[in-house]
């Protein structure tokens, strides 16, 4: 898993039921956005995160609506799996 | 006046290349992409970084259009890397990764195997020759001087008994009869077993930090990283207060972490060793973030 995907999930750990949009996972982990949104595309197809619309109406809001991804069940599992790996032994 | 112009010629141009970008993605994805790509391209601050984002999105249909290509991805793929094995439907055979890394392995082999060939045929060449006889002479025997006596200084060293170390009462006829004895060898410590410890952490159910978020920091724009410790038993519930052991930098958002680690009670993954559940303790981080 490259250290990319790493920052992206860790970004979602701090809070597992936040719903972040790919602008404020940008802002977390300030991956570019060539790296990011293949990142958030192939976790989403792997079935860690699930994403939808913003629930807005773009023309009231003045701007379009947000893709926001949340991490699933699966997903907060296979992450909290791949971080104790690395800290089995340091923060446990 | 100027820098108003520039900063919509770029935001042009941004619009254009994300739009393109987009139309270039596969099928389904280039009304999602560009819809997601134009709402975040909105929250950008700064002409140059709206054009990185835009540049950045082209790059990111690259990509994407590269891998659903290689594979059906939401099938079979795993996000842990980007190396594919298909066999059948004209997909290659090797990720471009492992592709590379076979044909370094085969270059390595094929100079080792010469160097193996050309050495061998070398040795050959030398060994082949003509056998002859030779008479080997001993070396000239040289008398050496004799060495002086070795100086020995006797120093007497007390060595402390431990009292945990078991003396060892010797046999009082061995030394009668003056034999040897040889010297016990501890036991091998035993090889620790192996543990597959899966360290928990929040889980689902777990109560949002927008409910703990302390109106009065909220207020003052407070925002920071606590790290909570937390034990937890088998069911997931604390069995001891939960404690900050690194604080965001505020007291309020201290107290808001602490209590948002009370109310998750019971919605803590535990810790398993080899798949059981058991009480362990461990750090996890909450974050207050001010969105809007």
């Amino acid at each position: 898993m490259s250290l990319q995907t790493l920052k992206v999930l860790e970004a979602f750990l701090d809070n597992p039921v936040d719903q972040l949009s790919g602008a404020e996972v940008h802002q977390r982990c300030r991956i570019a956005s060539g790296t990011l949104y293949p990142i958030l595309l192939r976790l989403e197809a792997a079935g860690w995160f699930v994403s939808r619309w913003e629930s807005i109406d773009p023309s009231s809001a003045g701007r379009p609506r947000r893709r926001l991804y949340r991490l699933t069940p699966t997903g907060l599992r296979r992450a909290g799996e791949v971080f104790a790996s690395f800290n089995r032994g340091v923060l446990a | 006046m100027n820098s108003k112009r520039e900063l919509n010629w770029v935001d042009g141009f941004a619009h254009c290349l994300i739009h393109r970008a987009a139309r270039r993605a596969p099928e389904p994805l280039p009304e999602r992409l560009e819809e997601e790509w134009l709402a975040d391209f909105a929250e950008r601050r700064g002409g140059l970084s709206r054009l990185r984002f835009a540049v950045g999105c082209c790059w990111a249909t690259g990509v994407i259009a590269r891998e659903q290509g290689v594979a059906a991805l939401a099938a079979t793929s795993s996000p842990l890397g980007n190396g594919y094995l298909v066999g059948d439907g004209g997909s290659p055979l090797f990720s471009r990764r492992a592709a590379t890394f076979l044909l370094v392995a085969g270059l390595h082999a094929a100079v080792l195997y010469g160097l193996a060939i050309g050495l061998s045929s070398r040795f050959n060449k030398v060994s082949t020759g003509p056998l002859e006889a030779r008479e080997i002479k001993s070396p000239p025997h040289r008398d050496l001087l004799p060495l002086p006596p070795p100086q020995v200084s006797r120093t007497r060293i007390e060595v402390p008994i431990s009292e945990a170390m078991p003396r060892i009462e010797s046999d009082p006829t061995d030394a009668v009869q003056g034999t040897r004895q040889e010297p016990q060898r501890p036991l091998p410590a035993p090889i620790p077993s192996v543990v597959n410890r899966v360290q928990g952490g929040p889980g689902s159910g777990f109560p949002s930090t927008d409910d703990f978020y302390p109106s009065l920091a909220i207020h003052m724009g407070e925002k920071g990283v606590a790290t909570v410790r937390v034990c937890v038993d088998g069911q997931g519930r604390l069995n001891s207060e939960p404690t900050i052991m690194q604080s965001t930098g505020s007291s309020r958002l201290d107290e808001g972490a602490l209590r948002l680690a009370k109310a998750g009670s019971g919605h803590y993954r535990a810790t398993t060793e080899d798949g059981r559940p058991v009480n362990s303790c461990y750090p996890f981080r909450i974050r207050f973030d001010l969105r809007n």
